[in-house]
Formats: structure tokens, sequence, C-alpha cells
């Protein structure tokens, strides 16, 4: 199963990914043009800020089983089995919220949409890029990415790699080797001035 | 019961007050649009995004994997340095370009082709000609006005290749500039050849963008702002010290209230000149005020407080507040830090707001250009707008809060030498003798990430009680001034030898030197001292300061105070630590080339502490006996 997947101590807050979440589920898929649709594209991942300088890019986990399926009266939500993807239909959506309310990710919003004839608003959340992951492409959060906060593959095969590096950290501890750490010096030094900063003249 | 959001947005209590009154009414301010930009893009925070070129946009990944490079194979330390050297040099271009203003009013006054304008101070207008070698025996102040001012054109021009108020420096720092190949040509000529080094494809050598970068910042402190400074003394008189009051409550609701806002003082001055003019008040009665209370905000706000003692409303983040008050009649703006967001809010409060620069036009607001030639004439042409504007203010929406603060302001170079007797020597004295740890300019600006004045208050309430004279320009100024320490009484909250020298010379512990431009004051002190003392002013206790710093103007400033030997603290964290290089050579490395570095620390009271020690080292190094630590 693949998946998109968040590694927030990566994340800079540059907000990319939402800029080409927005173009890809444009009308015209181009950024160019997408910034002049009517009704104007947005965005499904959402780069929230945390706590200091850190933020967070929340968005749709496509859980299984799925809540929002499980409470759609009007059967717009369904799941692909080949991708493990869950989809919205846009047309059969009556905008009623339940999807919402139930989503432990809080991922879904309503706004409306170029795929529906008539002005109203629909549930939005991220597809995974369906069109771009049936063909062969990378969802366009995760090419749009540079910092690698966001990546694209495996969700076991990202565990076992996962699961190699805590392995070889703990190894190198028990061995009294140095650790090469994960973030640069200068990142952490410029994330805890940005703490500093948040919390300046606060009462201690 | 104010909201616990706006008690930590600033510590102004006119600022809190009308914060909720702002909320009330339903006014977006700066501190809403923060929160709406929030979270803030990493790679510009860092410095390592490139737009200067069609191949890009470009950024690399600080976390030191692909992309390390951008298109065209600059990598992070080139991107850096180049970001840096442009801001610098946009700064530089502020301030200059303020100045350029100022020299082509005065050339134009000698020619007596201006309306409003004189020359005030003849006795500096000799004593700068003399600098400039230009004989003054026997001449009328017009004809040296004018050979000055031509003279200072040339500054700005390519034909000299050096700047005159550079000579001001001591010999050792002189020697530093020439020998690392930044002495400054000219004004305009270095500020152009960062855009050219940085444009595609031309400087690629961090350190070598970086030199030139503090080679532009020079242009600025030692000339552009130093212009800015000395011409103005020229045209409106070299300030001394006086008296007035700070904070929202010097409006008042019976009197048409105009507030300049801005930098230069070419526009506030006709209109302070016109708000006193007794046709003018004679129509403010009619339309049934009491008078006219005219304010400032900002730097022009300073200028015309130290010379003509006029109220100051507030720093830069009391513009939109100001207005919401409901009882500003007209906002007067020049140029710099002015927010486009007062049009909507302005529009509110059936407030004018009127642009005067051709530089500086907002959509939405009423243009009145200024024109030296009618100076005058505008100037009561504006306060007559405010005049109309006062008939529509609707005193249902008129909340003016608390009661002004009193403070001093008026420290000119010329004005503490003065105190002193004539010369720097007592100064020195109390250094030597250890009644004066040292001294610390605290400057720049408000900046919403930071509480609004706690960074200049809490680090000039830890510097006084440790001894450290502090002196300040700009917005910093206004918040020590509205924090109740810009007055003689404030000496009692300074240490026992700092207290016994304000109280001896009758002078608040914090002096007020002026607007941003006039940090150009700061370094002819400086340069005094370390002259006297046959030092150079790295060797000084002096640090600066800049801890809610938000503009280029100030990263034009730091880079200037830092290559002109003083060690500087910076608040809000400057876009550079996407490069490990650049970061350590701005940190560190400066301080074997220039004698002092950068350091950044968002908390006034660790950036107290860093400047203390700062000043203990130097003073250990002059063979100084170095006072106990902690507040006596």
């Amino acid at each position: 199963m693949k998946t998109v997947y968040i590694k927030p101590e990566n994340c800079i807050g540059c907000k990319h990914c939402e800029v080409a979440c927005a173009v890809e589920h444009s009308e015209t898929k181009n950024l160019y043009s997408a910034i002049s649709e009517e009704p104007l594209p947005i965005s499904k991942i959402h780069v929230m800020p945390t706590f200091g300088i850190m933020a967070y890019p929340g968005k749709c986990m496509h859980c299984d089983p799925t809540p929002c399926i499980q409470v759609c009266p009007s059967g717009a939500i369904s799941r692909d089995k080949e991708t493990d993807t869950i989809l919205i239909n846009e047309e059969k959506c009556i905008g009623c919220g339940m999807c919402a309310i139930v989503c432990p990710f809080s991922a879904v919003l309503f706004n409306p949409s170029w795929r529906v004839s008539v002005d109203r608003d629909v549930a939005h959340k991220c597809d995974n890029c369906f069109e771009r992951i049936t063909n062969d492409l990378i969802p366009a959060c995760v090419e749009a990415c540079k910092t690698g906060a966001l990546g694209y593959g495996d969700i076991n095969e990202i565990i076992r790699e996962e699961r190699r590096a805590v392995g070889k950290t703990a190894a190198q501890l028990a061995a009294a080797i140095p650790v090469e750490e994960k973030i640069p010096e200068l990142l952490k030094v410029w994330r805890d001035l940005a703490l500093s900063m948040s919390q300046v003249g606060e009462k201690k | 019961m104010i909201k616990e959001e706006f008690l930590e947005r600033t510590i102004d209590s006119t600022a809190r007050k009308s914060l909720e009154k702002a909320d009330q009414d339903r006014i977006e301010t700066v501190w809403d649009r923060l929160e709406s930009q929030e979270p803030q893009c990493g790679y510009g925070l860092l410095g390592i995004c490139c737009r200067n070129c069609a191949m890009g946009p470009c950024r690399i990944d600080p976390f030191g994997n692909n992309p390390t490079r951008g298109v065209c194979g600059a990598d992070a330390d080139t991107l850096v340095a180049r970001n840096l050297a442009r801001m610098i040099a946009a700064g530089a271009a502020a301030h200059s370009d303020h100045g350029r203003d100022i020299v082509e009013v005065l050339h134009l006054t000698a020619l007596g082709k201006t309306s409003g304008y004189q020359i005030t101070d003849e006795e500096k207008l000799k004593r700068i000609a003399g600098e400039y070698g230009i004989n003054v025996d026997g001449r009328v102040k017009e004809e040296i006005a004018k050979e000055l001012a031509e003279k200072a054109m040339d500054e700005y021009g390519m034909r000299k290749n050096t700047l005159q108020f550079a000579e001001r420096a001591p010999e050792k720092r002189k020697e530093i500039w020439k020998n690392l190949g930044i002495w400054p040509r000219s004004i305009d000529r270095e500020i152009v050849e960062i855009m050219h080094r940085t444009t595609m494809g031309v400087d690629a050598d961090f350190v070598n963008i970086l030199l030139q970068g503090l080679r532009v910042s020079l242009s600025d402190g030692w000339g552009g702002s130093m212009i800015a400074t000395e011409f103005s003394d020229i045209l409106f008189g070299t300030p001394t010290p006086k008296e007035s009051f700070v904070n929202l409550g010097v409006l008042k609701e019976d009197t048409v209230n105009i507030i300049v806002h801005g930098h230069n003082p070419l526009m506030s001055e006709m209109v302070v000149d016109a708000s006193r003019d007794a046709e003018i008040i004679k129509l403010a009665k009619q339309k049934g005020a009491t008078g006219i209370t005219l304010a400032g905000i900002c730097c022009t706000a300073n200028e015309i407080l130290m010379r003509k003692g006029i109220p100051v409303a507030g720093n830069f983040l009391i513009q939109e507040l100001a207005i919401t008050t409901g009882a500003v009649d007209a906002m007067v703006v020049d140029y710099q830090c002015i927010m486009p967001s007062l049009v909507p809010i302005a529009d509110c409060y059936q407030t004018k707001l009127i642009t005067t620069s051709p530089k500086a036009k907002i959509k939405g607001a009423t243009h009145i250009e200024f024109d030296p030639e009618r100076a005058y004439e505008i100037g009561k042409e504006i306060v007559k707008e405010a005049i109309e504007a006062y008939g529509n203010r609707n005193p249902d929406r008129v909340n003016i809060p608390n009661h002004p603060v009193k403070m001093m302001a008026g420290f000119s170079a010329e004005a503490i030498l003065g105190a002193l007797g004539g010369t720097v020597q007592p100064l020195i004295d109390a250094i030597v003798a250890g009644k004066i740890r040292g001294i610390a300019a605290i400057v720049g600006c408000n900046n919403p990430k930071i509480k609004q004045d706690y960074g200049h208050v809490t680090l000039a309430k830890r510097l006084i009680e440790n001894n450290v004279l502090v002196i300040q320009t700009g917005c910093s100024a206004i918040a020590t001034g509205k924090a109740g320490l810009l007055v003689p009484e404030a000496a009692d909250q300074a240490g026992e030898g700092l207290k016994e020298i304000a109280n001896a010379l009758g002078v608040p512990p914090i002096l007020h030197m002026g607007s941003c431009v006039d940090i150009s004051r700061i370094l002819t002190v400086a340069a005094v001292i370390a002259k006297e003392l046959n030092v150079d002013i790295s060797d000084l206790p002096v640090a600066g300061a800049a801890p809610e710093w938000m503009t280029e103007k100030a990263v034009a400033i730091g880079a200037y105070v830092v290559a002109s030997g003083i060690f500087t603290v910076l608040g809000p964290i400057p876009p550079v630590l996407g490069s490990a290089n650049v970061t350590g050579l701005l940190t560190q490395g400066l301080g074997d080339v220039v004698g002092a570095t950068f350091a950044v620390e968002p908390d006034p009271e660790k950036a107290a502490e860093l400047i203390i020690k700062h000043i203990d080292e130097k003073r250990k190094a002059l063979g100084l006996t170095t006072p106990p630590t902690g507040a006596s």
C-alpha cells in the first residue's frame, strides 16, 4: 500500500505543497491560468503553524476503516481498492458535513468545485492525486516538497527504513559511537531562536 | 478588562485600549495579518530562495539534501549573501534618497526658490562647509549653502570617489576600511554595484558579496544618513534638549488632530508651521475646534520632536491604532514604514489619509504632492483638509485612551557636547571611573513578532540598572519614552553611578538622539570619543542593539554599525541561517576583520547580559576596572 507520509521535523512551512495541490486539482492544471479560474481551486493539504516556527502539513490520511464512508448519507465517498485511496464523488456530495464531523484529522473542507455543474459547496479533501498515481507519477505535494517533509511510498517499506535508522542509532549509542544529527545544527539554532522570539515577554 | 490576547501583543497601555476598540469596530490590524501569514515560508526566513533570474525561482534544501544549488549553480552561501546584500542596498537607498531630498531643498533654498524654508543654523552650515573645504569667510549663507549642497550632490555621483563624512572616523578605522577595500566611493555607486553584483551570473563569492554589503552600508551611515541629519540641522536647526509628551493620549477630543507619519522632515516641518498659522487656527475655531493638535508617528515624529518639541502619538505599530481612536482628522504621510492598510482603516473613521511624496502613493488615499517651491502653501492646504475632516468627525466613535507621558528629547551630538561643557572628557572620565560602565545604542523598529516595546524597554531598563548609558533613536526611543524612561526622574531606575551623572547633568539616563538617520549622530559621537582616546571605535566599551527590528533599513544600519566597529545584538532573526558560512562570518569572522560582530538574541534579558559582558571585556582590554555584574 503506497501512501503520502509526513515528517513534521522536516517541514519549514513554505506552503509549496499547498500551491502544487491547488494547481493539480484545478481545471486547467496550470499555475498561471489556475489563479484566475472560477471557482478558484483550493489546496487539500493545509500547512498550519504549531509552536515557535514549527509547522505541520495536515491532510486526509485515507483511513481504513473509514469513518467518512460509514456516515456519508449520499454514498458520495468510496475507496479505490487498487490504490487504497478514499475518493469523493463531488456530484453526489450533498454538502451535509457529516464526513467533516467524524474525520479524525479535520481534513475535509467545503468549497465550490469546477467539477460540479451547480454552484454549491461540496466536500474537498486529499485524493492522493488519483490521476497522477494511476499514471505512475507521485502526488503533486510530494513532488513540490524539497525538504523531505512529505514522501510517497509503501508504508511497510517506510517503516522498515525508519526501523533500520532506529536500530543503527541504538547500536551506535551502545558502542559509544557518535550519532550523526538528523537535523543540521543551524536549523536547530534557528528553531530555538524562533521559539524564544515567540515567547518574548510572556508570563513565565 | 482587556483581553489576554491584546495584553500579549504590546506593553503600551494606550495601544492595548485601542486594540480593544479596533476589535469592537472589527478593524483588522498588523497582528491579525501576521497570524494569517503563519506559518511563514522557511526558505524566506532562512534566506535560501532566489528570484533573481527566470531560470528560477530556486531554493536550497536546508536539511542538506537535494537541491543544494540553484539552476545556475549558486549554493546556499551565495544565495544568502546575495539576498542580504540586496537588503542592505535597499536600506541604504531609503536613507540616502531621504538625504538627497534634503540636499535638493537646501540647494533650492540657497537659490531662493523655495517657500517656507530657510537656513536656520548658520553656525552649523559654516562648520559643515569647513569640513568640505569651502571658503566661508565674508560670504553670505546662501552662497555657502549653494556650494555645500552642490558638493553634497557629488557625494552621490562617480567623479569624486570618496565620501567626505567618512573622514570623521578615527584613523585606525579608516585604515581598516581602506585595507579591506570597503572605503565607500559614492552613495549611489555602491547601491548600484550591489544590484549589479547580485544579478544573475556576477558575484558568487559570499565573502566578496558581503564585503560590498559592508561598503554600501558605510555609504549609508557615513554618507546618506549623515547627510540627511546634518543638512536637516542646517535647514531646520540643530536639536537641543526639550520636553514633550508621548502616546495616543496626546490627541485631544476638542481639537483638530493631525498626525504626521513617515521619515522626512521636509513636509512635516511645513505642516507644523502651517498648523501654527493664525489664519489657519482661526479657521479651525470657526469649525468649532478649540485649536489644532499636531502629533507624529515614526521618524518624522522624531524629527519634529527633536527640533520643535512636537508630541509623539507612537511608534511603528501605533499607526493603525491611532486612526481607530476615531479622533484623527488627517494622517499626513511622506515615505517609509507607511502601512498600505491605513487606507481601509481611515475609511472607517472619516480620517483623511494624505500622501505627499511622488515616491509613495497609496491607492485610495488623497494625494497632495509635495513641492518645495510651494511647500508652505501645500502645508496650509493639508491642514485645511484636516479642518474640513474635523467637521465630519463622529463623536460617538471617538475614544482617546489614557493620559500622555512626559518625555525629553533633542540630544544631538552638539547638545550632548554642550551639556558636557564642550568636550567629551567628562564622559570619558565617568567611564574611566566606572560610574558609566559603557554606552549602548538601542535603535530600530517595532515588529509584531515581538511584544511591542517589550524588547526595547526591558533591554534599556536592564542596561541602565547596570550603569550602561543608553542612547536611542527611532521607534526604539519612542518605546522607552512611552514607558516613562526619557525623563530625568528615570535616573532613579539607573545604577548608582549612572544616576549620579544623569542627576548632575539634569538629563534622563537614556538620551533620545533622534530619527533613524540620526544614528549618524551616534557614529559622530563614537568617533569623537575614540579620537579623544586615540583608539579605534572597536576598542570602546560600547554596543548596539535592535531588539524589535523589521525593515531593510535596519539591516543597513546593523551592517554599518558593525563595520564601524560596534558589536550589535539583533532581536528578530535575520534571514541568514540557511548558510552556515555566512552566519559564521557575521557572528564570528567579522570580528577578525572589522573588530565587531553580530549576535542574535530575541530575549532582551539575555541580550542585556551579552551587551554587559561585551562592555566589560572592552573595559578590561582598555585596562579599566570592571564593575561587578548585577543591578546596583
